[in-house]
C-alpha cells in the first residue's frame, strides 16, 4: 500500500481554509452586521436631551409643562411621544389609553439594536430622568429619519465577498508555494540537464517525505545513470580508439617491414586474436549494461564449472592441476546461469594467475550463508591497495602493473554475477587477493 | 559424389574466398548473393548443406531458414556478425543447426562444417553401445553400470559417453559433441559441454570405472581413452 502524504497534507490544508472561512462569517461578519443596527452616538445624545427637557419641564412646571413639552415634541418629530413617571402611569395630563400602554411592553434603551424587523414598526426607546431615574422616564416611538440603515450592500460585499476571496488567494499562494515551486526548481534541473550540465548538486528537494520528494529521487536516478552512461561512453570511446590503433599501428609496421612471410602470418594471427578478443569483451560489456538481459538460471556443480576451467586454464598457463585446488563438495551447488557463471569465473581465474607468483596457488573454498553459497577465491599475489578495491571492477581501469588485458575481465564479471542475483567484491586476503562471490544456493540440494 | 554447399553472403571478397576455399576442399559449391537467389537455388536443387549470412540484402537468412524449414530439413549454418551471445540468448539461432560468429577462422569453419556433415551421416546411423570392459550399457534407462552399481547418468551425460564411446581413440571436435550430444550450436562462452564432460569423469569415478578417462586434446576436443587396455 502506497502512502500519500501529500493527499492527506492538501486535504487538512482544505479543511483548515473551510473552517476558517466558515468561522470568519460567521461571528466577524455577523459582529459587523449588528454593529450597524446602534444609533449613532450624536443621535443618542440628541434623544437623550429630550428625556433632560422632559425632566426639567417635570420640575418646574408640573404635569401642565410635561403635556407641552410632549405635544411639542410629538409634532416636531412626527411621532408619538409619552412621558411616565415610575408606575408607567402618564406624567402628563393625558392618560395613556389601552394601545399606549400595550407599547411600554416593548421598549428599548438607547444603547440596544434598532430594527423595524418586528411588525414593520418603529422601535419605541425608553430614556430614563438622566438626573433622577426612579422619577419617570420619556418614552419616544424613534422617528424615522434616525432608524439605523442596517448592512449596507457595500459592507456586505467586503463581508462576504472580499474577505473570503482574499482568504482563498492566500491559500492558492500557499498551494503554490508547496506544490509549484518544486516543479520549477525540478524543471530548472531539467534544463540544466539538457544544457550538459551534469555536474550540478542535486536538488535539496530529495529531503521531502512525499511524493514530491520521491518524483525529485527518481529525477536525480535518472541524472546520475545519465551521467554514468556518458562517462563510460567517454571511457570506451577513448580506449577503443587507443586499444584498436596501437594493434593496427604494429599491423601496419609489420606490413612495410621485409618480414618473412611465415613470421607476418603469425603477427597477423596474434594481432587479430587480440582485438577480436577485445571486440568481443567490450560487446559483451556493452550488452550487459544496456540490455540486462534475463538470464535463465539453473542448479550449477561449482565443483564441475571449476574442473571444466581448471582444465582451460592449466593448458594456457602451464600450471599443474595441483596449484588450482577447489576445497568445495558436491553439496556446493548454486542457482545459475552457467555460461555466464563460468565466464566470471573464469575471468576471476585468469586474473588471479596473472597476478600470482611462478609458483603461487589459486584455491577457491565457499560456505553456506542462509539462502546463498559465499564463494572465496584467494590468489597469493601482490594484492590491491584498499582504496582501489572497488576500483578494479571499473571497465578499463587497470591497475599500474597489472600487465595485459583490457581491464574488462573483473567489470563483466561483476556485471554476470548481478544479473544472476548474486554480488562480487574484493578484499584483501594478506597475502593476496580475495574476491568474494555470493550466489544463491541451488534449491534441489 | 562431393557434398553440395549452398553459400549465402553478401560481401563479395567473403564469398569469393569463401567459394574458392570450399572449392579447394572438393565441395561443389553454389555462391548467391542475396535471399531471393538463393531461395531460387534451393527450390531449385537438393543440398547437402547451407551457409547463410543472418543479415542478407532481400530476404535475410532468418526468413530463408524459416522458409526453407517448411520443406527440407537440410542442415544450415548461419553466419553473424552479431554478438554470438546476444543472438543465442535471443533466440536469433533457434532452427538452424549450427551458428558461427563472425569473425571466424577456416581451420574453425572447417571444423564446424566437417561437425555437422558427420552429425547428420550419423544421424542415419545412431551409435550403438559395445559393451567394452566390464561396463554395461541400460540403453532402456540411459544409464551404465559396472559390477551391478549404476552410474545415474543424466540423458545428456549417457548420450555424451556413448557418442565418445562409438570413436574410441578419436579426438571428437567440441562442436561435433554439441551437435550430436547437446543438439545445439557451440558458442565461445558455452560451457554446458565442458561441465558435462567434468560430472561424468565423477560418476564413472564413483562406480570405479576410473580406468575410462575423457581426456581433453586441446584445440581438438575430448576423447575416450581406455586405460586399462593399453
Amino acid at each position: 500500500m502506497r502512502r500519500h502524504p501529500l493527499l492527506w497534507k492538501l486535504a487538512l490544508l482544505q479543511v483548515c481554509f473551510c473552517l476558517l472561512l466558515t468561522w470568519l462569517i460567521w461571528t466577524w461578519g455577523l459582529s459587523v452586521e449588528r454593529s450597524t443596527y446602534f444609533l449613532a452616538p450624536a443621535d443618542r445624545v440628541f434623544l437623550a436631551g429630550f428625556a433632560e427637557q422632559a425632566e426639567q419641564a417635570w420640575h418646574a412646571e408640573g404635569a401642565d409643562g410635561v403635556e407641552r413639552l410632549r405635544r411639542r415634541l410629538e409634532t416636531e418629530e412626527d411621532t408619538w411621544v409619552a412621558i411616565i413617571g415610575p408606575h408607567l402611569q402618564s406624567l402628563g395630563t393625558t392618560p395613556l389609553n389601552a394601545d399606549e400602554a400595550s407599547r411600554l411592553t416593548f421598549m428599548r434603551k438607547l444603547d440596544w439594536p434598532m430594527s423595524r424587523r418586528l411588525q414593520d414598526e418603529l422601535p419605541y426607546v425608553s430614556i430614563a430622568f438622566p438626573e433622577h431615574p426612579e422619577d419617570g422616564r420619556l418614552v419616544i416611538q424613534l422617528p424615522e429619519h434616525l432608524l439605523p440603515t442596517g448592512l449596507t450592500p457595500w459592507t456586505h460585499v467586503i463581508t462576504h465577498g472580499v474577505a473570503p476571496a482574499l482568504l482563498a488567494l492566500l491559500l492558492g499562494l500557499a498551494l503554490y508555494r508547496h506544490l509549484v515551486v518544486p516543479l520549477n526548481r525540478l524543471r530548472d534541473r531539467a534544463d540544466a540537464l539538457r544544457a550538459d550540465d551534469l555536474d550540478s548538486p542535486g536538488l535539496p528537494l530529495q529531503e521531502r517525505r512525499d511524493e514530491l520528494g520521491e518524483l525529485a529521487q527518481a529525477f536525480e536516478h535518472m541524472a546520475v545513470r545519465l551521467r554514468k552512461s556518458l562517462d563510460q561512453q567517454r571511457l570506451l570511446l577513448r580506449t577503443l580508439s587507443h586499444e584498436l590503433r596501437t594493434p593496427l599501428a604494429r599491423l601496419r609496421i609489420a606490413h612495410d617491414s621485409e618480414l618473412p612471410a611465415e613470421l607476418l602470418r603469425q603477427r597477423l594471427d596474434r594481432e587479430v586474436d587480440d582485438m577480436q578478443k577485445l571486440l568481443e569483451n567490450t560487446l559483451d560489456l556493452a550488452w550487459l549494461d544496456t540490455e540486462r538481459p534475463q538470464l535463465a538460471t539453473e542448479p550449477v556443480l561449482v565443483l564441475s564449472v571449476w574442473e571444466a576451467l581448471v582444465q582451460d586454464s592449466c593448458f594456457e598457463s602451464g600450471w599443474p592441476v595441483e596449484r588450482l585446488p577447489c576445497l568445495l563438495g558436491l553439496d556446493c551447488q548454486v542457482q545459475a546461469h552457467l555460461d555466464s557463471l563460468a565466464q566470471a569465473l573464469e575471468n576471476l581465474l585468469r586474473n588471479a594467475i596473472r597476478h600470482s607468483p611462478a609458483t603461487g596457488r589459486v584455491s577457491l573454498d565457499g560456505w553456506r550463508e542462509g539462502a546463498f553459497w559465499h564463494l572465496c577465491l584467494r590468489d597469493q599475489g601482490p594484492g590491491v591497495a584498499e582504496d582501489e578495491l572497488e576500483q578494479i571492477f571499473q571497465p578499463y581501469r587497470r591497475l599500474p602493473g597489472s600487465g595485459a588485458g583490457f581491464g574488462l575481465g573483473l567489470a563483466i564479471a561483476r556485471r554476470a554475477i548481478e544479473l544472476q542475483g548474486g554480488r562480487l567484491w574484493a578484499s584483501n586476503g594478506h597475502p593476496g587477493l580475495c574476491l568474494h562471490l555470493l550466489l544463491p544456493a541451488s534449491e534441489s540440494v | 559424389m562431393p557434398p553440395k554447399l549452398l553459400l549465402a553472403e553478401d560481401d563479395p571478397r567473403l564469398r569469393q574466398d569463401l567459394e574458392q576455399h570450399f572449392l579447394r576442399r572438393g565441395f561443389s559449391v553454389q555462391a548467391c548473393e542475396n535471399g531471393t537467389q538463393a531461395l531460387n537455388a534451393m527450390h531449385q536443387a537438393p543440398f547437402d548443406l547451407l551457409l547463410l549470412d543472418i543479415m542478407l540484402p532481400g530476404i535475410d537468412g532468418l526468413s530463408l531458414l524459416d522458409e526453407l524449414r517448411r520443406h527440407q530439413a537440410v542442415p544450415v549454418m548461419l553466419m553473424s556478425a552479431l554478438g554470438a551471445e546476444q543472438d543465442r540468448i535471443s533466440g536469433f539461432t533457434r532452427g538452424a543447426d549450427d551458428y558461427l560468429p563472425k569473425p571466424f577462422s577456416l581451420a574453425e569453419l572447417d571444423a564446424r562444417v566437417d561437425a555437422l556433415l558427420r552429425r547428420v551421416a550419423l544421424d542415419r546411423r545412431p551409435p550403438t553401445p559395445r559393451n567394452a570392459c566390464t561396463l554395461t550399457f541400460d540403453t532402456a534407462n540411459h544409464d551404465v553400470a559396472q559390477h551391478g552399481q549404476s552410474a545415474g547418468l543424466t540423458g545428456s551425460e549417457y548420450r555424451l559417453l556413448l557418442t565418445l564411446q562409438a570413436h574410441p581413440g578419436e579426438a571428437l571436435s567440441k562442436a561435433f559433441l554439441y551437435q550430436s550430444v547437446l543438439h545445439r550450436a557451440y558458442t565461445r562462452l558455452d560451457r554446458g559441454l565442458d561441465v558435462h564432460v567434468c560430472n561424468l569423469r565423477r560418476k564413472l569415478g564413483a562406480i570405479g570405472a576410473g580406468h575410462l578417462e575423457i581426456q581433453a586434446v586441446r584445440g581438438q576436443g575430448y576423447i575416450l581413452v581406455d586405460a586399462s587396455s593399453s
